[in-house]
């Protein structure tokens, strides 16, 4: 009884142990997000295991991804997070029913003792999230698609609001034609271009709201069947989370697969928080 | 998971959240007898509310011909089968499984996803006909053994929805003071989980500003008093909006209380899926029974049978003659004398129709404008 006692005591600590994150200092440009740059190679590992968002309806039915490979890394600005994970397609979204790859690194809104609620926080409890989009990067890139982008064999005859009006020999300037589409029109993130990292506030389920401001930034590349992301961040951010050298804090983790239909609350997560210390010196 | 209260089914069942009926329900009756799928109504909300980047293929209002139409495709074949064969009782009250209570644990509803194909067939299967006609013109038998019927479609701005119940952002809601369900525009983030659990497809995807829009019930002109721009518009004459109590309110010079509950000639569409939709049909009184309660349930029969029966019965048809009268939401009718009156929230008369048209008989050729006069019936 006793022995079983002690390996049980053991395993968990392994686990827990196994989780936590340590952000080395080097000497590098964290500002240039880059998956492959050599100083990664100097920092080690940590797998972090996922599972299916088991408490929000709808959920998955399954663990898409169970396993996240994290280093972490810090300038004594800015701290920036690799991640890895088996995706078998990359998928960027669109159109109708395609949904993007994404991922997410949570920390606690404000510095406390002790952490929030791991599953987006609690009210007074806010967390700070950082969330990439596999969609929002290729905004970035190559712009937010167009219709004909999405659709290029789609044939269109007019669209009314740009029909030039015989009278004034002109279509609704594009700033009128903007209160036509809603969300652009009440000023939805979603109807923007993106850079690639939303920032994200929520005190609890269903709250999150995306905070202004881009401090962040993320670039992920897609080979072989696994995603490899970056996602960086100042180590002080006004009115959300901060993270201090040689102090502690936590983050947590979260990864959607598009390509099967993983989006919202369809999503595998970390269930507890690594900790996160941020080593000071080289 | 709260236990809720279905007029439509007769029981209680289960929903995502408690009941909270709102002051009052937006609700339109549809009379299929009379649609001529002229797509008018298609074409009016198209021109209002969805003619921008994004919403090309949306038609928030559709007119689709049963059985072979639908738009996307095939979804109510599609959430019947998911549902699988359930049962009416007797009495009336339904036995089998809503949407909701069928839902696997890790589901608000039992669904299919469309995908982007199948949104792009809106005239799939228009003025198809079940079975072919072997020779001449004529439909001897009644109901006609080959059938069609045309069944237009708005958002049902269910008492139960299945969209809001499926956004897990909460970006759908219910307005306390007409019913109509909307989406936020500000908060959706295009999850689609309302595109997936509504299982009358009505909630639907924005790929340009990457959130879901739907049928708003063109609360403008509701807030007005003034009917949605469908039912407006519509060139049969089929269609009209007002406000329906639950049954247990229901009062009887209320026009859409009056069709379906105090008449009962008026049906929801698909009630066992649960989520007590607010349009209403007058079933279309020549089309197979066995389809028409599988789409109406089993109230379908007497429906019938009253509507049959409406020429000896002066209000129902003076009701039915005050459809589209008037642009202006209906809040009260009487018929006497022969004359319908509709009236306005404030009880100012809106309109007046004779209930029977006045038949003027004419000899074949007038004189004074030396013209043989042609009967086009
Ligand atoms: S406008 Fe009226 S008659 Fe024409 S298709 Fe629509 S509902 Fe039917
Ligand atoms: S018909 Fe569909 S979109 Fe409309 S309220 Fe009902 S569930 Fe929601
Ligand atoms: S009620 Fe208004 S928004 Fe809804 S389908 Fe009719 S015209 Fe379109």
């Amino acid at each position: 009884m006793r022995s079983l006692l002690i390996s049980a005591v053991l395993c968990t600590a392994a686990v827990a142990a196994a989780q936590d994150l340590e952000a080395r200092a080097v000497k590098a440009d964290l500002t240039k997000d880059d998956p492959a740059a050599a100083y990664w190679a100097s920092v080690p590992e940590v797998n972090v295991s996922l599972i299916g968002q088991p408490m929000v309806v709808p959920r998955p039915s399954t663990t898409t991804t169970s396993n996240l490979k994290v280093k972490v890394v810090h300038d004594g600005k800015r701290i920036a997070f690799r991640l890895q994970w088996a995706d078998p397609e990359k998928s960027e979204a669109g159109r109708l029913g395609q949904f993007s790859d994404a991922a997410a690194i949570q920390f606690p809104a404000a510095v406390a003792d002790f952490p929030p609620p791991v599953m987006m926080g609690a009210k007074g409890l806010p967390v700070h999230l950082f969330h990439w989009r596999a969609q929002y990067q290729r905004d970035r890139e190559v712009g937010k698609p167009t219709v004909k982008d999405l659709y290029p064999n789609g044939s269109i005859d007019i669209y009314p609001m740009e029909f030039p009006n015989a009278e004034a020999n002109q279509g609704l300037t594009a700033k009128d034609q903007e209160k036509f589409s809603p969300a652009t029109a009440e000023g939805n993130p979603q109807a923007y271009s993106k850079t690639g990292v939303d920032e994200i506030i929520a005190e609890g389920f269903s709250t999150s709201q995306v905070k202004e401001g881009h401090s962040s930034s993320g670039t992920g590349a897609w080979r072989d069947g696994a995603w490899s992301l970056v996602i960086s961040r100042p180590l002080a951010i006004e009115g959300g989370s901060t993270l201090t050298l040689g102090g502690k804090s936590w983050a947590a983790f979260a990864v959607w697969q598009g390509g099967q239909g993983e989006v919202g609350s369809r999503k595998c997560l970390t269930m507890a928080w690594s900790t996160l210390t941020l080593k000071e010196g080289p | 998971m709260s236990t809720v209260k279905n007029w439509q089914l007769k029981r209680d069942m289960e929903y995502a959240y408690d009941e909270a009926r709102p002051k009052r329900q937006w609700a339109i009756v549809f009379d299929l007898n009379k649609c001529i799928a002229c797509q008018t109504c298609t074409l009016a909300c198209k021109t209002t509310w969805t003619s921008g980047k994004g919403q090309e293929y949306m038609f928030w209002n559709n007119v689709e011909t049963k059985p072979y139409g639908s738009y996307p495709l095939g979804w109510d074949v599609n959430v019947l089968e998911k549902l699988g064969k359930q049962d009416w009782a007797k009495n009336g009250s339904y036995e089998g499984k809503t949407i909701f209570e069928a839902a696997p644990p890790e589901e608000r509803a039992v669904h299919f996803s469309p995908t982007d194909e199948d949104w792009m067939y809106p005239n799939h299967g228009e003025d198809d006909c079940v079975g072919s006609q072997d020779s001449g013109g004529h439909v001897g038998a009644l109901p006609h053994d080959k059938w069609f019927f045309y069944l237009p479609r708005t958002c049902a701005h269910c008492t139960y929805p299945a969209c809001l119940a499926a956004c897990p952002r909460k970006a759908i809601y219910k307005r306390e003071e007409d019913g109509i369900v909307l989406i936020d525009q500000s908060r959706c983030k295009g999850y689609g989980e309302c595109v997936r659990a509504c299982p009358y497809k009505k909630s639907m995807y924005n790929p340009i500003t990457r959130v879901s829009e739907k049928c708003v019930g063109c609360y403008p002109a509701v807030e007005q008093g003034i009917q949605p721009q469908c039912v407006v518009n519509c060139i049969g004459k089929i269609r009209t909006m007002g406000f329906i109590n639950p049954p247990w309110k229901a009062r009887k010079d209320n026009p859409i209380d009056y069709l379906v509950h105090t008449k009962g000639v008026a049906l929801p569409y698909y009630p066992q899926l649960g989520l007590e939709p607010n349009i209403y049909y007058i079933p279309p009184i020549h089309a197979d029974r066995d389809y028409l309660r599988q789409m109406f349930g089993p109230q379908v029969d007497g429906a019938i049978e009253r509507y049959r029966t409406l020429a000896k019965d002066p209000v129902t048809a003076g009701l039915l003659c005050l459809i589209g009268s008037s642009d202006r939401i209906m809040h009260r009718f009487t018929v006497a004398n022969g004359v319908a009156t509709g009236f306005d929230e404030r009880n100012t008369e809106l309109v007046k129709v004779p209930v029977t048209e006045p038949i003027i008989e004419r000899p074949a050729y007038d004189e004074k404008l030396e013209t043989v006069r042609n009967n086009t019936p």
